[in-house]
């Protein structure tokens, strides 16, 4: 079948392989970069990537209002469908609809606490069986301390991987040599896998910068194609 | 009695249920000296607020949800044009909105944006109505009209700019400080009948420069000449007004007002904005179809032009039968020759009517842009009247197919007469109320668009029609489909002793999705002679009336009728009508024939610390969870949902969440029945035609 083709040859076997088999259970993931640089579309093709294997996936958002992510799904869909020449292409998005939940949350009015218990609230008597959750929007900056703390701990208990985005707002330079994002290291100990995307030679690049006790990979062999914001091989 | 076009407003009140719109409807009517004294709207819940205004009406014996009430204000006349608040009644709502020219969105400032705000927001952005926003009950504890401003922005992407910000708040709310005229309102006399302006109080002079800059911002950007002015140093009022009306009509700013109804503070302001700020009806394009060509015309507000009016609402009222019009092109007087361009029926316009809150006034005639009704005219809701030289109709209005029934039986003969008479009246107002008698059980079968739909029409059968009811259990219209293509060959042959019959068909029939039925004929060399070709199209249709797995219509079919046989002496109508039959029933087994049901977007609305509860129910439900929005306190559920497992959901979600959660329905699609459901409902309709 065509979407199993998919899956298998999809250029994020070749970002699971660099971090050792995928996120995993238990573990925070972050993607990190300056605004506009494309963090959403890749969260978005993660978990749409999960949606193929039927694996039920929790969208997150802090930011944008619902129809927005919708619309970025829309759009993945659209284009991944496009080249794939998927046969039934509205049976397939109509599976993938049924696994994915999005919840929507504003960041100021609302606790870590509270989102995590409406997270378990949904797994448990919404009977939403997520392995995978995407946290979008979620602002490191403004966190109270131990709050990422918390969601690893929830990660923990409730067996989920949780990748994160986070915004980089600071002076230049963002990195240190080692490419690690300077803001976030006050909360790199909570992070288990730590990727970044920059803008160089027209592309946008991921970089593996930090993956738990491994050596990170470095600069991967995948992009973002600047136009489609497609997660492709270099 | 032509009146200035430009001196006309046409305007809706549309809100959430619970927001005051009765007791903001009636202070309107009072200040507009419609009504000589005010009453309250008490002790009301969400569902039952409908009645509770019906039956304050009849108490009064005045009319504040007509369909149309007509007030003067400042020289101007509006016509308040009623929004039924549910959704259930989406044809109505729809119906309404094409009649007005602009609206008044009422939000509570402490509820704020809540989930059939949103409802009715995406309907009067999809008639593309120009609207204001009136945040009420400013007097109530936890009132916050910034807030809902924002969430005006936020929740609906509404460019919501304050024109006004309020002098204390709560149980502490005294007046208002208009950010135009820069002076602040308090509203004197023992109904608030008097404004009376002052100079802004010390203690709120930043606030108001604050807020007064903000709204400058935003309004300026619709002006150059305000702009300008603006750089020079001067900010004149007239410029301001014109801006925010130029705003407000190409619908890229909402002008936000507040008060509380209750407390009579803040209407005779809205009032003020309504006139200022909403356009009058030459101001607003409308579109007719040419039933001639099918292209699309721009009617023009000309009194001189042919007549073109749109029949939006029948009622039966104290004075007999009226059907509420609004005229959109030249003029309609006593006397008038019209013909209704659905039916092709002409008639002479009698009496002239326009409606007033307590009375009834004659009038002669009606210029474009205006509202009025007519007497004993035959026709449906959504007719269009046009005169001798037109063939327009107003942009169709979709009618959507009834998702639910309910078998209903009168306790007695005076019942039956009088249910007979209700059902007349209501399923003439309402198209997606509708009803008929089932053969088989002979019991009197309604049809609707949801339960609480049916349940208001149940409610006025006994209440104005005084029926005494039995009903059944509601039930869900299911339809068949088929999955995959499949082919027929079949002939109808009797030609044992006397007239026989005879006729072959051959052909397929496969999936059409988007439409119910499509029949194409490809017989050539007349294989099946052209007349009887009719016939066969006749008796395919017949058979998908009535499917074959649990007895609903199948939908969602194309015939494609290839070749055939016929026989020169037994060959006839009926003849290929039973082999027509006969032949769907023979190819329908083969293309894999399925159980549809109908879907429910739904929207759930509550407290967070409920929202597990809201998750729960709705997956027992086999619902389908899309989004969930919290914004701190309160939380907001969307899903999709099957009808069938909707019932009583209203009763389940108040015990679930101690009354504090609440929620909206509409029918979204049709979609397959999961196998193990479709199961039971075969063996269920099995066992009905055995017992």
């Amino acid at each position: 079948m065509i979407k199993d083709e998919f899956i298998k040859r999809s250029p994020l076997r070749i970002l699971e392989e660099s971090i050792h088999g995928g996120l995993g259970r238990g573990n925070i993931g972050v993607l990190a970069s300056r605004k506009g640089v494309g963090k959403t579309a890749c969260l978005v093709q993660i978990a749409t990537d999960k949606l193929f294997q039927q694996k039920p996936v929790i969208h997150v958002s802090y930011s944008s209002r619902v129809d927005h992510i919708i619309g970025w799904y829309e759009d993945m869909f659209r284009e991944i469908a496009g080249r794939l020449n998927l046969e039934s292409t509205a049976e397939v998005h109509d599976d993938l609809i049924k696994n994915r939940v999005i919840m929507n949350f504003n960041q100021e009015g609302t606790r870590a606490e509270q989102v995590m218990r409406s997270l378990e609230a949904m797994i448990t008597h919404g009977k939403f069986a997520a392995e995978t959750i995407i946290v979008d929007g979620y602002n490191f900056l403004h966190s109270l301390p131990g709050d990422l703390q918390k969601f690893k701990d929830f990660a923990g208990n409730m067996g989920l991987e949780v990748w994160f985005s986070a915004s980089l707002k600071g002076e230049e330079p963002l990195f240190d040599e080692a490419g690690l994002p300077n803001e976030l290291k006050p909360q790199l100990d909570e992070i288990d896998v730590l990727i970044t995307l920059r803008f160089r030679d027209n592309r946008v690049k991921l970089e593996v910068v930090k993956d738990r006790g491994y050596p990170p990979a470095g600069e991967l062999k995948i992009g973002l194609d600047p136009a489609t914001l497609l997660i492709a091989r270099s | 009695m032509i009146q200035d076009i430009k001196r006309l407003r046409n305007i809706g009140i549309s809100a959430h249920i619970d927001s005051g719109k009765t007791t903001l409807t009636e202070r309107v009517l009072f200040y507009c000296k419609k009504i000589h004294r005010m009453h309250e709207v008490k002790g009301k819940d969400g569902v039952g607020a409908t009645m509770d205004s019906m039956e304050l009406e009849k108490e009064r014996g005045i009319t504040i949800s007509s369909a149309a009430t007509n007030v003067s204000w400042l020289d101007h006349t509006i016509n308040i044009i009623d929004t039924p608040g549910h959704v259930d009644f989406t044809i109505e709502v729809e119906r309404a909105l094409r009649v007005l020219d602009g609206a008044v969105l009422v939000l509570c400032s402490v509820g704020g944006v809540q989930s059939q705000t949103l409802t009715v927001d995406r309907q009067l952005k999809r008639y593309q109505v120009p609207c204001l926003a009136f945040i009420n009950k400013l007097d109530r504890s936890g009132a916050d009209p910034f807030k809902v401003t924002a969430q005006l922005k936020e929740k609906l992407g509404r460019n919501a700019v304050l024109m006004q910000i309020p002098i204390g708040l709560e149980g502490r709310f005294e007046g208002l400080i208009d950010l135009v005229s820069m002076k602040a309102a308090y509203f004197d006399g023992s109904q608030g009948e008097v404004v009376r302006w002052e100079e802004i109080p010390q203690e709120s002079k930043t606030e108001a420069t604050k807020w007064r800059e903000a709204m400058l911002n935003a309004v300026s950007l619709f002006s150059d000449e305000l702009t300008e002015a603006i750089l020079s140093g001067r900010e004149p009022e007239d410029l301001i007004i014109k801006a925010v009306r130029k705003g407000t009509l190409t619908r890229e700013l909402t002008p936000v007002f507040i008060g509380s109804a209750y407390k009579n503070k803040g209407i005779q302001l809205l009032l003020d904005a309504v006139v200022r700020y909403l356009p009058n009806p030459a101001e607003v394009e409308n579109f007719a179809l040419n039933l001639d060509d099918g292209k699309k015309i721009n009617l023009q507000p000309d009194p001189k032009a042919e007549p073109v009016a749109l029949a939006f609402k029948l009622e039966d009222g104290p004075y007999g039968q009226l059907t509420y019009i609004r005229v959109y092109q030249g003029k309609i007087a006593t006397g008038t020759e019209l013909i209704n361009s659905r039916s092709g029926q002409d008639f002479r316009v009698g009496r002239l009517v326009r409606m007033h809150a307590d009375s009834m006034e004659e009038i002669d005639e009606a210029a474009a842009g205006n509202i009025a009704a007519l007497f004993g005219i035959e026709c449906l809701s959504g007719d269009t009247f046009v005169g001798r030289s037109v063939n327009l109709a107003m942009s169709s209005i979709r009618v959507p197919e009834p998702v639910i029934s309910l078998a209903v039986s009168p306790a007695d003969n005076k019942s039956a007469d009088n249910l007979a008479k209700a059902l007349k009246r209501f399923t003439k107002e309402d198209p997606t109320f509708r009803s008929y008698v089932d053969p088989e059980s002979r019991q009197t079968i309604i049809q609707g668009m949801g339960e609480l739909h049916l349940d208001v029409y149940l409610e006025r059968m006994k209440r104005e029609y005084r029926v005494s009811l039995e009903t059944g259990m509601p039930e869900v219209a299911y339809r068949e489909s088929i999955s995959r293509p499949a082919g027929f060959d079949y002939t109808h042959k009797k030609q044992t002793g006397g007239a026989g019959q005879y006729g072959r068909v051959i052909g397929s029939i496969e999936p059409l999705a988007d439409k119910n039925y499509e029949f194409v004929n490809e017989v050539k060399g007349g294989r099946i002679p052209r007349e009887f070709i009719p016939a066969c199209d006749k008796g395919f249709q017949a058979a998908l009336r009535k499917g074959k797995l649990i007895g609903f219509p199948i939908v969602g079919v194309k015939i494609r009728l290839i070749d055939g046989q016929s026989h020169a002496v037994d060959s006839s109508d009926l003849a290929f009508q039973a082999a027509a039959q006969g032949a769907f029933w023979q190819a329908y087994e083969k293309a894999g024939p399925q159980i549809l049901e109908p879907i429910m977007k739904l929207s759930v609305e509550g407290p967070t610390e409920f929202v597990g509860n809201i998750f729960a129910s709705i997956n027992q439900r086999r619902g389908l969870i899309i989004s969930s929005v919290e914004d701190g306190l309160f939380a907001r559920v969307d899903a999709e949902v099957p009808l069938s497992e909707m019932f009583a959901y209203s009763t389940v979600l108040r015990s679930l969440t101690q009354g504090k959660a609440e929620f909206t329905m509409e029918f979204l699609k049709y979609s397959k029945v999961p196998a193990f459901i479709a199961g039971k409902l075969i063996a269920e309709n099995q066992g009905r035609h055995k017992g």
